[in-house]
């Protein structure tokens, strides 16, 4: 088996340099979530031009191999949003995307990948205010972390 | 020729929404209508409903043919294929028959034209006009150019003309032109005007300059109407009521025998109002004051202008109308006598309404969802609510319990401890806590044990200004002690009033008010009104929650329905053909790609011919073309006549408001004969907006991102045809023969299908047979008769007696059932929908002396014995009835429904019998909902005397010479008192029937309690999870006969739209499985949430239900093969859609490098 290069981001992680616009992926389930994102675009709220929206159908069928793929190659974050807790318009969907976010959470580091870079949240359809300053709160956030560096990881 | 719908639905909240779906689904056209500018009611203002605290509403969505209707957030609107929506539209008049009813409708116009309005917001910043925000409850400002409700979906501002003050700043800002102030029109708005007066001659053609309208001065009301029978196209005539009494009374009548219609003013002095009034009636329009004031007189007339020219009326043919107009929060600053002032609403900004409240709690509230106090912004950490303010109050002729402020009060006193973090103090200040639902009581005991909301019987005689701008309240509690405290806030929980608009509208559909001014219906046909063919939904007839309104609407729409059978409305019978798409999956993708650039903003802000040329060498992608207004009929046109041309496979559009689109896809798949699945909508405006200071080629590259997200999707897609649909068996099944079962089979017969009723016992009729009176004062034995002759005479209905249900197979659509009789015959019957109305008892009870002593009876025997007389009222020296016995406390926590009804009804009878007769109730709450509500205040008028208990300290019984003798807490006295009745009532409640082989067989679920368990408490209240199988009447919850006929019809009506179908088809996202990886693991069947999963032991493979299948992804995303596919999200496309989301501009600083295992041409031709 290969073996994967397993530094700390920590340190090696470039200076965040001023001009640096992160990629974030964002996977949203399509009854909150997308929802709100837009409403918050119909509602011209100001964002983030850095984050790309995968319309899911519900935050329970992102599979883990689609944030590993994404962050491998070249999303610096990945965010994931679907209905509040309980809201779920498939019963239990985001119950199951936390499960899996808090464990794929705790491997991230193994690899290398900060945890910061992912991040689960509850965003309901009617609250668009909340999508854009979420989704605007962790650009920022990206944008301190600087860029991912997922070359090293790759399998040599 | 006039349109025709099946149905026309007045009022277009979650009432009208449901009547409107359930009649749609069944292929019926309906026309929806609502008064507002916004759909969603009331329910657009509330946030979070009980008892979940969340809200969920999209449950109410189809679930089959999904793709008919939308499947996004529901408060936000929603299409369907086969409703109309009409908003800001009210009904004015309704004429004709059942079958044909001729509706006319009026629309107010907006003056903001939808197809070129881009939401922009520049009108609302403009416009200096400040009325209080209706969306925040009074709380906050809005302006005259708004938008009603910030988050709809297809949201465009509105011009509120009322408030408007003709500035015409907004038509200045305006930058797609999109507000009509009506330009054209004016030079054709001839203005006569009769007067003698000169002052007003002369000044007039001066002042209306700008409008500028034609203006015709004549100075006698002859030469006037000369000037009309000449021909003179006027359409408004000014009338001043100076002439002589008899000439402008001449003139007017004249005038509109010339012209009927014709819009007549009035300049009627302060000494010519009687006249005015007179003429008024005559038919004129309204009257300006003398002498006229240029700031007043001028917008008035130029808003009549707009109206006159800018309203249209509209003319429907339709077989039924469905009243669902809702109901609205009482204000308690708007009555009279002086309750606000004892409330201090309107003083102290501390005091709310619920509604208010309930803002304040939401992220799109006026404090954006932060709780502090309007006006010093205080974090609200002492809350107090006030219960039943204009509710159960006969001063304010309310003699009605609203029936919904209770559970709200609770939600939101459980919200408030949620939004602080469980520091907020809650208390709420009741007379009677009416949890009246089957989960409603353990809601309350979460909340008070779990939660630590404090409940206090009282209520506050005094809410003072306290210190720092709080409250103090005064009271005396339960033990009699005055109390005084201090709150930050007071919230009101107002109650349901009928809408404002409530006189018109029963006038326009000719249509009873009861007293208390909602909508006339009889106990025992609750969904009907007094007009044949004019069905109540909702909380029109009666305040209802979501759940109840639900119920409501789902029973009118049956009634609907089969009032167009009957009168063979104008349906047309034969079916829609289903579109048929040509198979492409073996043709090579071929993407036409078109891009709405009428917009301003994008020719701004994006670089169009960069964009253009870098969407063109995307893969697949064969036209790149150039739609200008996507969003108007021409647009379509114009892509439709562009695909025919270029023949593609897939289509994707690029424009605004994607949700916009969708019902347009299905129009160009049929014209295209194409899959819908495999076209797709971008927004590609909204990121040209966002944020100033942004670059345009940062604008540029966020937008070919995004189409170039939607082309690697639509790429990927599969393009093979759908599965097959399953074929409809037309019968239905229904499973006991009580008041439920046999009005849900008399409604799904009354329509066509055959209905099979199996009943246990020997005889229909079921718990109802027991009843002797109703407290409304029916007669439920000649009713029951009634119904049960129906039935056996019904040739679409077939009883088996004696039997039971032994098996059971199979889907929605296509069950069979294998039922046994007494006789030992076995019937296997094929059906597409299943009703179970299984029914309940009355509870046994054997404590408290019952069965031991004659003089204990429960309250179901006491109706018997005073109906058949071995009761004698006169004889009796006191009677005695508690309640509760045993319910709403473990192991049955739930309130029955029926008892505290019961106990009223036989107590009003006992003292119609014998007034002087004692009668003691030892009660915990009365739960007389609604307007049942009246009978409570009578039977406490008539003289019996009502004593609260408490769980803890419960009356006792014990039995003196075979008399009970009750020893009890009278919380009034603050001491024990001690009753000799000669009878004592127990109030045991209802239990369900033992059903649970039952709901194994059928593969449903149940309450704790015994309960069936429903889809969804509240969206969903007679489906089960388990599709096509549907419950009413007592089985399903504690209910009067009222509820049990209106949950029957309302599953009627659900069963109807299965088999109304031929065949059943799934939506387009639906789960399949590549039976080549799968290793059948069984952990897809495991995480269904729906059980559409099962393994098929005969062919050793995973199947997929595709009905059942709501198409959530969760079984892709735990297999570990990829086995699992779901339509529309394939791994593949998933994939291509990140390479593409992550790719770099081709000079991009920081560019990845494309990684050349895992990703396939996208990036590099993104790259370009």
């Amino acid at each position: 088996m290969p073996e994967l290069n397993v530094m700390q981001e920590a340190q090696s992680a470039p200076t965040p340099d001023a001009g640096f616009e992160p990629a974030i992926v964002a996977f949203v389930c399509n009854w909150c979530t997308y929802t709100a994102a837009d409403l918050a675009g119909t509602a011209r709220m100001v964002q983030s031009p850095n984050v790309r929206l995968i319309r899911m159908m519900c935050t329970g069928m992102v599979d883990p191999k689609y944030i590993i793929k994404a962050l491998l190659d070249g999303a610096d974050a990945v965010l994931i949003s679907g209905c509040h807790p309980g809201d779920c318009h498939y019963i239990n969907g985001n119950y199951k995307a936390r499960r899996r976010v808090k464990l794929l959470a705790e491997i991230l580091p193994r690899f290398g990948i900060d945890k910061r870079r992912l991040k689960l949240t509850w965003v309901g359809a009617s609250e668009g205010n909340e999508f854009a300053a979420t989704v605007n709160r962790f650009a920022a956030e990206i944008k301190d972390l600087g860029p991912i560096d997922t070359r090293r990881l790759r399998v040599r | 020729m006039k349109k025709q719908y099946g149905a026309l639905v007045v009022g277009a909240g979650i009432g009208g929404m449901r009547s409107a779906l359930d009649l749609a689904e069944t292929g019926q056209k309906v026309a929806l209508i609502d008064a507002r500018p916004s759909m969603g009611g009331i329910l657009t203002q509330l946030d979070h409903q009980f008892p979940s605290d969340h809200c969920g509403m999209c449950k109410m969505l189809p679930l089959t043919q999904r793709d008919q209707s939308s499947q996004y957030c529901l408060r936000k609107g929603f299409f369907h294929k086969n409703i109309d929506i009409y908003l800001h539209t009210e009904l004015t008049a309704l004429e004709g028959d059942p079958g044909k009813f001729h509706a006319t409708l009026s629309r107010r116009s907006t003056f903001v034209d939808p197809t070129r309005c881009v939401s922009c917001g520049l009108c609302a910043e403009v416009c200096p006009v400040r009325v209080p925000n209706e969306f925040n409850a009074g709380l906050g400002q809005r302006t005259a150019a708004y938008l009603p409700v910030p988050h709809n979906i297809a949201n465009h501002y509105v011009v509120d003309l009322d408030n408007c003050l003709r500035c015409w700043r907004c038509f200045e800002a305006c930058p797609t032109q999109a507000i009509d102030f009506k330009f054209k029109e004016r030079e054709d708005f001839h203005v006569l005007v009769v007067s003698a007066d000169e002052e007003l001659t002369r000044t007039l053609p001066e002042w209306l300059k700008k409008e500028n309208f034609p203006l015709h001065f004549t100075t006698s009301g002859e030469d006037g109407l000369a000037l009309l029978s000449e021909g003179l196209d006027v359409k408004l005539l000014l009338l001043d009521l100076d002439l002589h009494a008899a000439e402008a009374e001449r003139t007017l009548r004249r005038a509109l025998e010339l012209r009927p219609g014709l819009a007549i003013v009035l300049l009627a002095g302060p000494d010519k109002q009687d006249a005015a009034a007179e003429l008024l009636k005559l038919g004129a329009r309204e009257t300006l004051a003398k002498p006229l004031e240029r700031a007043t007189a001028v917008p008035r007339l130029d808003k009549l202008f707009m109206r006159l020219v800018s309203d249209e009326a509209l003319d429907l043919e339709v077989g039924a109308v469905i009243l669902a107009a809702g109901f609205e929060c009482f204000n308690p600053a708007e009555v009279p006598c002086g309750s606000a002032d004892l409330l201090l609403y309107g003083q102290h900004p501390g005091v709310l309404t619920s509604l208010e409240f309930e803002r304040l709690l939401s992220s799109t509230g006026p404090s954006a969802g932060s709780l502090v106090r309007p006006g010093d912004g205080k974090p609200l950490r002492r809350i107090a609510w006030l219960q039943c303010v204009g509710s159960r109050d006969v001063k304010l002729k309310a003699d009605f319990c609203s029936s919904i402020c209770c559970m709200i009060s609770i939600k939101e006193a459980m919200l408030a401890k949620r939004h602080t973090r469980g520091e907020a103090e809650a208390t709420i200040f009741y007379m009677d806590m009416r949890t009246s639902g089957r989960d409603y009581q353990r809601y309350r005991d979460e909340a008070e044990t779990g939660a630590g909301v404090r409940f206090v019987p009282a209520r506050p005689h005094s809410i003072l200004p306290g210190p720092e701008g709080d409250l103090l309240i005064q009271y005396y509690d339960y033990s009699g002690e005055l109390k005084e405290e201090i709150f930050d806030a007071l919230v009101l929980a107002v109650g349901a009033r009928p809408p404002k608009s409530m006189a018109r509208l029963a006038l326009a559909a000719g249509v009873d008010l009861n007293e208390s001014g909602f909508c006339a219906t009889r106990p025992l046909a609750p969904n009907r009104t007094s007009r044949l063919g004019v069905f109540a939904a909702g909380a029109f007839g009666e305040p209802a929650d979501i759940r109840g309104s639900l119920i409501q609407a789902g029973a009118a729409a049956m009634g609907a329905s089969r009032m167009m059978r009957v009168y063979h409305g104008p349906r047309d019978e034969t079916p829609e053909a289903e579109p048929k798409y040509t198979d492409v999956s073996r043709e090579a993708p071929r993407v036409l790609m078109a891009l709405c650039t009428s917009c301003p903003t994008l020719e701004r802000n994006v670089d169009t011919a960069l964009l253009r040329s870098r969407m063109a060498v995307l893969p697949g992608v064969v036209r790149v073309a150039d739609v200008p207004r996507a969003c108007t009929r021409e647009g379509w046109e114009l892509l439709r006549q562009e695909a025919e041309a270029v023949k593609p496979n897939r289509v994707l559009i690029g424009a605004c408001m994607p949700y916009m689109h969708v019902p347009r896809l299905r129009d160009l798949g049929e014209a295209l004969s194409l899959n819908p699945a495999l076209m797709d909508v971008v927004d590609i405006h909204t990121a040209t907006f966002a944020g100033a200071g942004a670059e345009k080629t940062v604008r540029t590259e966020e937008t070919a991102s995004l189409l170039g997200m939607a082309a690697a999707k639509l790429l990927g897609a599969d393009p093979s045809p759908q599965a097959q649909a399953t074929p409809v068996a037309p019968q239905a099944l229904v499973v006991g023969g009580g008041l439920a079962g046999m009005t849900a089979a008399m409604g799904i017969a009354d329509q066509g299908y055959k209905v099979v009723l199996v009943e246990e016992l020997e005889q229909l009729g079921g718990l109802a047979m027991n009843l002797r009176a109703t407290l409304e004062g029916d007669d439920p034995v000649r009713f029951m008769e009634d119904l049960i002759e129906q039935v056996e005479k019904n040739p679409n209905i077939r009883v088996l007696k004696d039997s039971r249900v032994v098996l059971s197979r199979g889907r929605a659509g296509r069950f069979l059932t294998v039922v046994a009789t007494g006789e030992g015959v076995a019937h296997s019957l094929h059906h597409g929908a299943t009703i179970l109305a299984t029914g309940g008892h009355e509870t046994k009870v054997y404590e408290y002396g019952n069965r031991v002593h004659k003089c204990v009876l429960t309250q179901m025997e006491l109706e018997q014995r005073l109906a058949d007389g071995s009761v004698d009222a006169a004889r009796l020296g006191g009677v005695a009835m508690i309640q509760c016995w045993r319910s709403r406390d473990e192991s049955r926590n739930y309130c029955s429904r029926v008892c505290c009804q019961s106990a009223l009804k036989n107590l009003l009878l006992l003292k119609k019998r014998n007034p002087g007769l004692p009668v003691f109730v030892f009660y915990r709450d009365i739960m007389s909902t609604g307007f049942s509500e009246r009978f409570y205040t009578e039977a406490r008028r008539t003289g019996a005397v009502f004593i609260r208990y408490t769980p803890e300290n419960r009356p006792k019984v014990t039995f003196v010479d075979d008399k009970p003798v009750i020893v009890a807490l009278d919380p009034v006295l603050g001491a024990e008192i001690e009753v000799h009745p000669d009878l004592l009532a127990l109030s045991s409640g209802v239990e369900p029937n033992d059903v649970s082989e039952l709901a194994e067989l059928f593969g449903v679920g149940l309450t704790p309690d015994g309960f069936y368990q429903e889809a969804e408490n509240k969206w969903r209240p007679v489906d089960f999870l388990k599709h096509g199988v549907f419950a009413c009447g007592l089985g399903l919850a504690p209910a009067t006969m009222r509820e049990a006929i209106l949950s029957a019809k309302a599953a009627a009506q659900r069963a109807v739209r299965i088999l109304s179908e031929k065949s059943l088809s799934c939506g387009n996202a639906v789960a399949e499985v590549r039976h080549s990886l799968c290793s059948r693991c069984g952990r897809c069947i495991t995480v269904c949430p729906y059980g559409a999963r099962s393994l098929d032991l005969a062919r050793d493979s995973i199947t997929v239900d595709e009905q059942l299948c709501q198409g959530c992804g969760s079984c892709m995303a735990v297999c570990p093969n990829s086995a699992t596919v779901l339509r529309g999200f394939r791994d593949e496309q998933v994939m291509a859609m990140i390479d593409a989301a992550v790719a770099r501009p081709p000079h991009g600083t920081q560019g990845a490098e494309p990684n050349p295992q895992s990703a396939p041409a996208q990036p590099a031709h993104m790259g370009g």
